[in-house]
């Protein structure tokens, strides 16, 4: 193992610049499969790659950002420029010039971890991939995961350390905070404050814990924008103490959500939609969801039933449902006579599931729900089965919403000198009313770490850049308590400090470096010594998980009365309309606004862009006189905002959903003016949603930049579902019989069968929740661009795989089906005749190619696709690429250029490669997986070889709900979808 | 076989008018039609200039697309092609009258087309030159279609797709534009002959000379004119036909509702020869003012025309009424979708209705001979049909590709300012090259007039065969 | 009235036509045969390297395998360029005092890299892959040439589409056994038969295929 050395980092122009300190080493697998194999691949050495411009990376990318102008290099501009070819100094030890290698590592989000593994090429992270292994994500990634690349070659992030606009050297920085320290030390800090990032992370508590040793008196507090206060608190009152509650969905299978989005959002959802997805195919096995929420949501639009209700409803409802359980005494009628029939309906179904059903609560409803659902599964002997508890993961570090608030109390009465923030952008997020802004200016030392410079840190007099997880040391925990070791993919692209680093200095150890502080620590903690830590550490590294740290299933004991009591607490009351804040698909609670993936992801369910329309049903606009985007003015508690409305189908009466995140006032060019800010209607009490909201119809007009401008299948079969019964008694298989199966056509279907490889692809809709994971790992794997939302709005989104969301029934409470499109791969393509001069043709294995290189863009191919899935690069959508941005670019993959088609290859960059890799070995290819299949949670999308009989590709076209898209057209696609299936209750029907 | 015009005072009440009023000597010919030529007056100074002016918006619109990119029209995904197919198929279709008028005519010895057909052949040039500027600024990467679309022996070892119909576009449009171009001058060399011999200044006489070719009017020039002439005129005879027929493909070849119809090469010739007699009375008609042609361009021409319309346009409805028909007939639901709902109730509705109502029921008048010979409506028409059938171009393309398949993928087409300036600018630019024409060549063909003159004095041919 | 031109004129306007036509022809034929010159090609350019390293010295008279220093070639894409690194494990024992490796020692000590110049190039959207191609016993003479008669290397081979596609199409004469992948000297069997019987051999023996679809390369 090499000792301690210097290593560059690359500055933003792309000059090495040397920077001491942080050693490292890591532990890489050669592939997947290897990693599968549990083999654990050796130690390297620190992304040395990162020091020189590598080859690949400017013979690929430089030059294809510049593709017009090479292809031009024909008549007149002679003869192209000669390239230069850099090599290594000393070569690094594991890296090899385009070779591809993948190292776990996690990416914590508000304190909870998934298990990454990092694809890195020439020294540089090119794709995000969810890790195998990691129990919480079983090798799924979600939206967010994929993205958090595109911020670590953000040229806009925050860099070097600032105090009071001056810069500061490391050193001189660790300087400044020794004398900060020792100042505190007096009176035990009782003027130092800490201003937290939720997190897990062992490391983390452990240098807190030494913190406090140190400043017996000094404050911790921990906040962030979207807290679990009210789950903590439920559970408090249902056990007299906080625990962490997981539900176990194999075993369930009727499954109740009280406004929980748990097939979205963060902390466990892709176990759980991976769990869920699992039963949605008709047969015994099949569960059973139902949903009570005010605006759709992922979750809701995969429900069997789905109970659409203000949020404030919601109690009243779970206490029904409680009471015809018999876990609450006392049953009381609902108002609406059809609530109430659902509410016993609910409650019988669940009764006949003993043990084999789950009552959720989401984090956006009060502690009483909460309590109640804990109560109703305990009545259900859910606990144990399909509902598990432990203690709170989070420790020291939950966020409360009343940190912010008590934070404010000290600053305003000078008890705070020196306050670290590492906690998220509170000036932008905190609760109306609380001007943080003005309070920090007043702290003398509030010290700002952050990934960007945003309305906080204009606040601080301190701006300490904080280094990308995946470019730091550090450790994470997942929900259900395993450790995973954060491992660094590169050395920081620009001058930033860790949050280990960070706190570290405190203690005056800030220059041993994070690394150091991890291995001391999990050496401490393992009791090994030398080669034996060593190898078990490199085990840890390699797999991404630290064995044995998941917390173990604890049993509360439930106090009946205390929900009860709880229970009783009457629904808000009052006046007008209600007002629901939820975190936002694309940019959560906001921090991700700065990423323009997200921002122009389009929202799962009304597939808007770049934008936070205020949600409303139809009926409600009709009543208040406001058409679809027009500008209106929301009102609650003498604080209002102006908000584009927009109908969404299926969002409950009387109610305005608006989510938080966006109308930022800083950040950066992608977030600015994006949207509304909703934090503006957001006050401590009613953190999620509260009633008195008033909406004045206002003049302006806001056009949507949406993906999808129309939402009805116009009777077509295109996105086919059935319901479990009619399908249990053959209905609709004949129904689909007419959608597949070869069509008569005058030239004889074209045999693939003697080839080694048929690709094919099966899209599952029974699975699919619509979560958009596949939608970013595409762009992400393909270097699709981005195009801002007026282009959006003009029909130039560029996604080669886009999922459609059609609705059906009344518009007031419709049923929906999303559907997964990426290019269908036609075995006789309409594309390709079409094309004059051969830009796109077909393989011998069916792939339907497409070639830029040779593309005129005569755009005839796209108006002969019938699925419409080829993205035309009308303008020339990177412009001027920033050096440290061409970084990103996969260098298996070509950028393209204006004026060029371009379309889903099936990732034919990764067959090529597997295809390779495999003849050199002299073998045939044994495992190739699409950027799409790879990411998706619910094991919706799966590709492979359809003349490999036993591939599960091949046995998923012959399965019984197979279906062809546009079949009669006789296109004879490769991509073909799986119907989807509804499993109502004949109760409710 | 009518008796010749010279007894034109106690005429036979069934006899049409002369095709030349009056007994006009050859000089006094000569006169009427180079007059222009010779004095121009100021109306001609004025209309140039806005022309050029128009033109200037062309170079605008093309530079502007060049420099940013297909981003600057209003294209998107669906609608991938918009204005810029439109234009095209509008302009080639225009330039069909003229062809028709010399070749097909001539072949079928329809002495009426004398006076017109250079004036036709001028347009269908003119016409030919705008549509050849889109299939090639249309694409996304010019620079590269330029050649790709050729098939030559390159060094990436392949060719062109001859699968697509954009190919065939490629050689139909060419050979029509290069055939129509020879024809044209080949008709213009006595004429210019004649130029040379009555033009005043020097300079003139060598410009004119030079492109005589050293015309001498000898017995053998004649012999050697008349047989190019013919032979030119059945070259082009089928390109008449051929040239829309391919462009009709490139929808017709396609599988997209609203594209995929086998009545579109007949439906889309006829529309062609509809819009291309519109723009030559159009045009004519004020010509025929200004420059005192009523004479040789008399009535009957005027009234033969606005009969070809008539047919033409019962063509084009035919047409429309099969489309219909075979889109209910044939029972696909995508094809009903498009022709019973998007285009009657969709939001390109009033286009498909203003298109109904130019191409179908305007030329309808025409039965009426009252309409057929007044010279307003005759304009007003002529403009009508040529509004409606850019609409009907608009329809199949724009309302065709805006809702196809998948409801999630529809869209809206909005054109944007360039899209507007490079239509304008075309119009412009037409308009240019034609009053060049005016101003520079005799517009009709003098030679011919002289011909058909001296054949009705001396009763041959008499007042023609019937349009 | 006099008549408006001499007869000379006829030649002229004769002539005229011909250069016009000549002219476009001429034009057009020029610019197509341009990239088909050596010159158009870059074949035989002398490029100039920072350092001026032989190959022919160090193939002929050292005696080293190409893969000593182009280790990756058999591996990945790119056949791989030696670190200073390596260049020193020599060199840092002979000719260590030598002033033309000078630069050498420099980007060692200093830690800056030798920016050498790229002789063959492949459009970037051309993926070309060395160790498939090794695998299949395509030798390094079939595209660099006999690098060990090269003072600098030069392009010997046109590197167009139609050239590779010529191969791809039919790779078997350009096939060589393996051990002889990086041999200069190889020679396929002069008689005929024996020359068609290897090539069907090593078809069978490496599982070579004719692959032009255009994802091969184009992705």
């Amino acid at each position: 193992m090499p000792s301690m050395k210097t290593l560059p980092i690359l500055q933003d122009h792309g000059q090495p610049q040397r920077l001491s300190g942080k050693p490292g080493q890591r532990s890489l697998w050669q592939s997947i499969q290897e990693l599968e194999g549990r083999s654990s691949g050796r130690a390297g050495e620190f992304a040395a790659g990162a020091a020189e411009v590598p080859p690949e990376l400017s013979r690929r990318s430089f030059l294809q950002i510049l593709g017009a102008s090479a292809a031009l290099a024909g008549l007149g501009a002679c003869q192209p420029p000669r390239e230069k070819i850099v090599p290594y100094v000393k070569d690094p030890k594991e890296d090899r010039p385009g070779k591809r290698f993948h190292y776990a590592t996690a990416l914590a989000l508000d304190g909870y971890a998934t298990g990454l593994v990092l694809a890195a090429s020439d020294g540089r992270p090119v794709k995000v991939e969810g890790n195998p292994l990691h129990p919480t994500n079983q090798g799924a990634s979600s939206a967010w995961d994929q993205a958090a690349l595109l911020d670590l070659y953000d040229p806009q992030r925050a860099k070097g350390i600032w105090r009071r606009g001056q810069p500061l050297s490391w050193r001189g920085f660790l300087a400044e905070v020794q004398k900060l320290a020792r100042a505190h030390d007096a009176d035990g800090g009782a003027k130092l404050a800490f201003l937290v990032a939720p997190d897990a992370s062992p490391l983390l508590a452990e240098l807190r814990r030494r913190l406090s040793t140190r400043f017996p008196r000094a404050r911790f507090l921990a906040w962030a924008p979207a807290t679990a206060d009210h789950a903590a608190e439920g559970a408090r009152i249902a056990f007299g103490r906080p625990v962490d509650m997981h539900l176990r969905l194999d075993p369930a299978r009727v499954l109740l959500s009280l406004d929980a989005d748990f097939l979205a959002g963060h902390g466990e959802s892709l176990r759980l939609t991976r769990e869920f997805a699992r039963h949605r195919e008709p047969g015994a096995e099949m569960n059973r969801l139902y949903v009570a929420e005010a605006a759709m949501t992922v979750t809701g639009a995969a429900a069997d039933h789905r109970l659409r209700m203000r949020p404030s409803e919601v109690a009243g409802f779970a206490r029904a449902v409680a009471a015809h359980l018999g876990a609450l005494p006392g049953a009381e009628a609902l108002e609406d006579p059809a609530r109430d029939r659902a509410a016993r309906v609910v409650a019988a179904d669940l009764a006949r599931n003993r043990g084999r059903s789950v009552v959720t609560a989401g984090e956006r409803q009060p502690a009483a729900v909460h309590a109640l659902a804990h109560a109703m599964n305990a009545a259900l002997g859910n606990v144990g089965t399909t509902v598990v508890y432990t203690k709170p993961v989070l420790g020291d570090a939950t966020p409360t919403a009343a940190a912010l608030a008590e934070l404010a109390k000290a600053i305003q009465a000078g008890q705070v000198d020196t306050l670290v923030v590492t906690a998220w952008n509170p000036v932008y997020a905190a609760p109306a009313g609380l001007d943080l802004g003005a309070l920090l200016a007043k702290v003398p030392n509030a010290i700002y770490h952050s990934l960007r410079d945003d309305e906080t840190s204009r606040r601080c007099s301190w701006r300490v850049a904080a280094s990308h997880p995946f470019e730091s040391w550090g450790d994470a925990r997942a929900r259900d308590g395993s450790v995973s070791l954060v491992q660094p993919v590169i050395a920081p692209l620009y001058e930033s400090v860790n949050a280990a680093d960070l706190f570290a200095a405190f203690l005056e150890q800030g220059d041993k470096g994070a690394f150091q502080h991890l291995r001391d620590y999990w050496q401490a903690r393992s009791g090994l010594q030398g080669q034996a830590f060593q190898a078990r550490w490199e085990g840890w590294l390699t797999r991404g998980l630290v064995p044995g740290t998941a917390e173990p299933a604890d049993g509360p004991a439930l106090n009946a009365a205390a929900v009860a009591a709880a229970a009783r607490s009457p629904a808000p009351k009052g006046e007008g309309l209600e007002l629901a804040l939820a975190p936002s698909y694309g940019v959560f609670d906001g921090r991700f606004a700065t990423n323009a993936w997200l921002q122009e992801l389009p929202d799962p369910i009304t597939k808007v862009t770049w934008d936070n329309p205020a949600y409303l049903s139809e009926a409600t606009a009709r009543r208040l006189g406001l058409a679809d985007g027009q500008v209106a003015t929301l009102t609650l508690q003498g604080r209002s905002v102006q908000a584009p409305v927009a109908v969404m189908p299926g969002h409950a009466d009387d109610c305005v959903t608006l989510a938080l995140g966006y109308g930022r006032s800083d950040g950066s060019a992608t977030s600015k003016g994006v949207g509304v800010d909703a934090y503006e209607l957001r006050t401590a009490p009613d953190a999620w949603f509260a009633v008195g909201l008033g909406v004045a119809p206002g003049k302006g007009k806001h056009k949507f930049a949406v993906t999808q401008g129309h939402l009805s299948m116009e009777g077509r079969p295109l996105a086919l579902d059935f319901d479990a019964q009619e399908w249990a008694h053959g209905h609709g298989g004949h129904e689909l019989e007419a959608q597949r199966g070869p069509v008569p056509s005058a030239q004889p279907p074209v045999d693939y069968s003697k080839e080694d490889y048929k690709w094919g692809m099966s899209v599952d809709l029974s699975r699919c929740t619509g979560c958009n994971a596949c939608v970013v790992a595409c762009q992400e794997e393909n270097n699709i661009p981005v195009v801002g939302a007026e282009q959006v709005a003009k029909g130039r989104n560029m996604a080669w795989l886009r999922i459609d969301r059609y609705f059906a029934g009344p518009a007031a409470d419709p049923q929906t089906v999303g559907q997964p499109v990426m290019c269908q791969h036609c075995e006789t393509a309409p594309c390709e005749y079409v094309c004059p001069v051969n830009a796109t043709v077909h393989s011998p294995e069916g792939l339907n190619e497409m070639v830029y290189n040779r593309c005129v863009g005569t755009r005839y191919c796209s108006n002969n696709c019938p699925y419409k899935v080829r993205r035309f690069n009308f303008l020339d959508w990177r412009g001027e690429v920033p050096a440290v941005q061409t970084m990103l670019f996969n260098p298996d993959v070509t950028v393209r250029s204006r004026g060029v088609m371009e379309k889903c290859t099936y990732c034919v960059q990764r067959i090529e490669r597997a295809r390779i890799d495999a003849r050199v070995a002299g073998k045939k290819i044994e495992f190739v997986q699409s950027a799409c299949q790879q990411a998706c949670p619910a094991e919706a999308i799966v590709f492979g070889n359809l003349n490999d009989k036993a591939s599960k590709v091949a046995r998923l076209q012959e399965d019984a709900r197979r279906y062809d898209l546009l079949h009669d057209l006789g296109t004879r696609p490769r991509t073909t979808y799986l119907a989807r299936i509804r499993n109502p209750n004949p109760d409710l029907a | 076989m009518t008796p010749p015009a010279a007894s034109a005072v106690h005429r036979d009440p069934l006899a049409e008018t002369p095709l030349i009023l009056g007994h006009p000597s050859d000089l006094q010919v000569n006169d009427a039609l180079l007059k222009p030529i010779l004095d121009p007056n100021r109306g001609w100074k004025v209309l140039a200039g806005l022309a050029a002016a128009g033109t200037g918006l062309l170079v605008l619109g093309i530079t502007v697309t060049l420099a940013r990119g297909i981003g600057m029209w209003g294209n998107n995904q669906p609608v991938g092609w918009g204005y810029g197919i439109i234009n095209f198929v509008w302009w080639i279709g225009i330039g069909h009258a003229g062809t028709l008028i010399s070749a097909i005519l001539l072949l079928f010895q329809q002495k009426w087309r004398t006076s017109i057909n250079r004036f036709a052949e001028a347009m269908t040039i003119f016409a030919v030159m705008q549509a050849g500027l889109f299939p090639l600024i249309h694409t996304g990467r010019p620079w590269l279609a330029i050649y790709w679309l050729f098939p030559y022996p390159n060094t990436m070892g392949i060719w062109p797709n001859f699968k697509s119909p954009l190919i065939w576009d490629v050689f139909a449009v060419s050979t029509y534009f290069t055939i129509s171009l020879l024809f044209w001058f080949i008709g213009l060399i006595p004429d210019l002959a004649a130029l040379r011999d009555s033009a005043t200044s020097r300079v003139q006489r060598m410009a004119y000379g030079v492109f005589a070719l050293g015309w001498r009017g000898s017995a053998r020039h004649w012999h050697h004119y008349k047989i190019a002439y013919l032979i030119l005129a059945a070259l082009s005879t089928p390109l008449v036909l051929s040239v829309h027929s391919i462009v009709s493909f490139d929808f017709a070849v396609s599988q997209l509702p609203g594209w995929h119809t086998t009545i579109f090469p007949p439906y889309f010739v006829a529309g062609a020869v509809l819009s291309g007699f519109a723009m030559v009375l159009t045009l004519m008609i004020p010509t025929r003012k200004a420059f005192r042609f009523e004479n040789l361009v008399t009535e009957r021409h005027l009234e033969n025309m606005a009969k070809v319309m008539l047919v033409t346009s019962m063509i084009v409805s035919y047409g429309y009424l099969l489309e219909n028909f075979m889109a209910w007939y044939g029972g696909s639901a995508y094809e009903a979708h498009l022709f019973f709902k998007t285009r009657l109730t969709g939001p390109y509705a009033p286009i498909y209705f203003m298109m109904i109502a130019f191409n179908v029921l305007v030329p309808q008048t025409f039965w009426w001979k009252r309409a057929r010979t007044s010279l307003t409506w005759l304009f007003i028409a002529s403009i009508l049909v040529n509004v409606g059938m850019w609409a009907e171009r608009f329809v199949i393309i724009v309302v065709s590709l805006h809702r196809d398949f998948l409801p999630s993928s529809w869209g809206m087409f909005f054109p944007t300012w360039v899209d507007w300036s490079i239509y304008i600018g075309t119009i412009s630019f037409f308009s240019l090259l034609f009053l060049l024409f005016l101003r520079f060549v005799p517009s009709v063909a003098i030679s011919e007039v002289k011909e058909l003159n001296h054949e009705m004095r001396h009763g041959q041919a008499g007042t023609g065969g019937h349009a | 009235m006099s008549a408006l031109f001499s007869p000379r004129w006829n030649f002229l306007s004769r002539l005229s036509l011909v250069v016009v036509a000549a002219g476009a022809v001429g034009t057009l034929v020029a610019l197509w045969g341009y990239w088909r010159t050596p010159y158009g090609e870059r074949l035989q350019e002398e490029v100039v390297q920072p350092v001026m390293f032989d190959h022919r010295h160090h193939v002929v008279d050292d005696l080293v395998d190409c893969r000593y220093c182009h280790f990756n070639v058999e591996r990945g894409a790119s056949a791989g360029i030696p670190s200073t690194e390596m260049c020193l494990n020599c060199h840092s024992q002979i000719w260590n005092k030598s002033p033309k490796l000078e630069k050498v020692r420099e980007s060692y000590f200093i830690g800056t890299p030798i920016e050498w110049v790229r002789v063959h190039q492949v459009p970037a959207f051309a993926y070309f892959n060395h160790s498939i191609h090794v695998a299949k016993g395509i030798g390094c003479v079939t595209c660099h040439g006999r690098v060990d008669k090269m003072p600098a290397v030069t392009k010997v081979a046109s590197l167009t589409m139609s050239w590779c596609l010529e191969c791809h199409r039919n790779p078997a004469p350009n096939l060589r056994p393996a051990d002889q992948i990086t041999s200069m000297a190889w020679e396929p069997p002069s008689d005929p038969a024996a020359r068609a019987a290897l090539a069907a051999e090593l078809m069978k023996k490496n599982d070579v295929q004719s692959r032009v679809s255009c994802t091969t390369c184009h992705r």
